[in-house]
């Protein structure tokens, strides 16, 4: 298991819970993407998850896909989402995932990657279009190719059965990204009252931690998962907070000032 | 730089969802495993229920008007010369294509799982007018996506489906064509799994629609075998049929795929040229990749986006296949070739003054090979054509290139 990752969650949190974002890499240009990790990671995230952006993101809202748009415009690609973490990892420990669909990966090639991405430092994977029992291979591979030094990160649905839930019960690795309620990520719509008790009844069966996403946007939100769970994510709510940023056209120096303030917001969250 | 073609995915020695060779699989978010589970399940059971096939094969009767025609068109190959044509006029099934049996059939799934509410992408319409017929005819309620695109130069099919009750949601985003409604059907879906049924219009995406889709039309492969069987006393020599995504090529295809002796020709959108964005060739042009849930090929770029398609007809301008059509490229059982948009044009005036058929533009283009291949044979051999849908959707776009043409001149 990545020893950064590890370490997250091995100590007690700061405020009332972990704390994952979500930013896309090259959103709207590298530069600002390295910039906002780096801001992230100093103001008590806990966790990063960094998007690889892909043509066709199902699983996604509105506002990752146009944040997905964008970074295409922008020529961002694996190759380059790599040195953006070789680049982050210069100054800074936090533990870093790439989230990403399948085809990007596999079109660079999955043992090339395996090899650069572990290089490059970073921990692990989120892949939303890789359902974990049909995983198995590409997992071994890749433990075979670096050995442990990336996660692959379960996802757990509501909807999961229970021989679902019971394969990803063996996983001593990483943690388990619990998805909030049906659906695509970000939106208004308010979290289903049945996620708590689904989360608990999740730790009976689970040996690794457990972070909540999709729709989390709210402090008393995260004080209620915190309860029952070991993180939340923070995803389009923080995309869209950068986004009205960049759409305002401001002078860099304002820029970086502003975007202290979406640090701050996020930091606020887990108060 | 020629990448090793490795399918990393489907390593032996691991469970993975239905595959055909190393592709297929069932890549989709976590929320809709279950679905999917669950539709597999409610789906072999179906196999084994001797009421369900009954209801199914008596609505291909006496609603659809199956079996189709089996016609041999004889102004045409006198024209071309060489061997003989016959057209499997899947055109003349109600609602005006092959697309109607595969809607029938999970539709009545859907009803039988007992889902409230069925949603479906569309490309051409063709899938979507289906789909909302069924869904009259059974009561539910149908949302129907469709990408900007071809909202607009289809958009008979769109008042067809409002005619027919459903609701059709345009969607903006990326290429505005069926790929993109794809995608927004699958993240309704993923928001609506409990009660939504979704309808899938073609051979392809995750486990087990392929299957599913496949064999709701192997109705016209088996009977073209027995048609071809009693009017010629032989099986034909080849059989051509266009590939969107694949579904009227599959369900002809299956029945012959153990006949080596019959040729399978598919025939893919050639567009405007062969470079990158000016085609929907994806498997004369493509390489593997994972695209709406299934490991099939893909037309991607360097870097694994999906690009953007160009076809005439909308039917066929899709940047994926069905992983079975992968699988038989790979063992080489069937041959795939592309035809541009210029030829199927061609082909479908053809069609037109020789035989009093218009075909759909995605129909032209296998009819288009059929003419490309025709001179070559002896008079004694045969080509099926799977004229899998009629034209009367298509007359705006061939009126602009009849009126093109005549510019020229």
């Amino acid at each position: 298991m990545s020893e950064r990752l590890k370490a997250v969650f091995k100590s007690e949190p700061t405020g009332v819970t972990r704390l994952v974002s979500y930013i896309m890499a090259g959103d709207p240009s590298v530069e600002a993407s390295l910039r906002r990790l780096k801001g992230l990671a100093d103001h008590g995230v806990d966790v990063l998850e960094l998007g690889v952006p892909f043509s066709d993101p199902m699983a996604d809202g509105v506002v990752i896909q146009a944040a997905a748009e964008r970074a295409l415009n922008a020529q961002m690609t694996v190759k380059k989402t790599l040195e953006l973490v070789r680049e982050f990892r210069r100054t800074h420990d936090t533990p870093l995932l790439l989230m990403s669909y399948l085809n990007p990966l596999l079109r660079y090639g999955w043992d090339q990657l395996a090899e650069d991405a572990a290089d490059a430092g970073v921990d692990g994977f989120i892949l939303p279009d890789l359902p974990w029992r049909e995983g198995q291979g590409l997992r071994m591979r890749t433990k075979k190719r670096v050995g442990n030094k990336l996660d692959f990160i379960p996802m757990i649905a509501q909807t999961s059965r229970e021989q679902d839930v019971q394969a990803v019960s063996q996983v001593t690795e990483g943690f388990a990204y619990v998805i909030s309620r049906n659906g695509i990520t970000g939106g208004e719509v308010e979290l289903p009252a049945s996620v708590n008790k689904f989360i608990e009844s999740l730790g009976n069966s689970l040996q690794i931690p457990r972070c909540v996403g999709f729709g989390i946007q709210k402090p008393e939100q995260v004080r209620a998962l915190a309860k029952v769970c070991d993180g939340v994510v923070v995803g389009s709510a923080l995309v869209k907070a950068f986004a009205k940023l960049d759409q305002k056209g401001l002078e860099e120096q304002d820029l970086i000032e502003q975007e202290k303030e979406v640090f701050s917001w996020l930091a606020s969250l887990k108060n | 730089m020629v990448k090793e073609k490795t399918h990393v995915l489907s390593d032996d020695g691991y469970e993975t969802s239905g595959h055909f060779g190393p592709y297929g699989g069932a890549y989709v978010p976590e929320t809709l495993v279950p679905a999917l589970r669950e539709l597999e399940a409610a789906y072999m059971e179906s196999c084994q229920d001797e009421s369900f096939q009954q209801e199914f094969k008596e609505l291909l009767q006496r609603y659809v008007g199956r079996p189709s025609l089996f016609y041999e068109a004889k102004r045409l190959a006198e024209q071309l010369g060489g061997g003989r044509i016959y057209l499997k006029r899947e055109d003349l099934n109600h609602t005006g294509a092959h697309k109607i049996n595969n809607t029938l059939g999970q539709v009545l799934l859907a009803k039988r799982m007992g889902k409230k509410r069925v949603i479906a992408e569309t490309g051409a319409g063709q899938h979507g007018v289906a789909t909302a017929t069924a869904c009259a005819l059974f009561a539910l309620p149908c949302v129907v996506y469709m990408g900007e695109e071809d909202v607009r130069r289809q958009n008979l099919n769109v008042l067809r489906m409002r005619l027919l009750g459903a609701e059709v949601r345009t969607v903006t985003h990326g290429s505005c064509t069926l790929k993109d409604a794809i995608n927004e059907a699958l993240r309704d879906w993923v928001t609506n799994v409990e009660e939504t049924f979704y309808c899938f219009g073609t051979a392809a995406g995750p486990h087990p629609y392929p299957t599913i889709v496949r064999d709701f039309q192997t109705v016209i492969g088996q009977e073209t075998r027995e048609q071809a069987l009693k009017e010629l006393g032989k099986l034909p020599d080849a059989i051509i049929a266009c590939i969107g995504g694949g579904s009227n090529a599959i369900g002809i295809f299956h029945p012959f795929i153990d006949d080596k002796e019959v040729r399978l020709i598919g025939v893919e959108a050639g567009g405007t040229g062969n470079k990158t964005g000016e085609n929907a060739a994806t498997l004369c042009l493509g390489e593997p990749g994972v695209l709406h849930g299934a490991y099939s090929y893909l037309l991607q770029d360097d870097d694994g986006q999906i690009v953007v398609t160009t076809s005439v007809s909308a039917g066929l301008d899709y940047p994926g296949v069905g992983p079975e059509h992968s699988n038989l490229k790979e063992t080489g059982r069937a041959d795939y070739v592309s035809i541009s948009d210029q030829e199927a044009l061609d082909a479908c005036t053809l069609l037109c003054q020789t035989e009093g058929i218009l075909p759909a533009l995605e129909s032209a283009h296998a009819v288009a090979y059929a003419a490309k291949l025709a001179p070559g044979l002896s008079k004694d051999q045969v080509i099926v054509v799977n004229l899998s849908g009629r034209g009367d959707k298509d007359v705006e776009t061939l009126a602009q290139y009849l009126e093109g043409g005549a510019n020229h001149e």
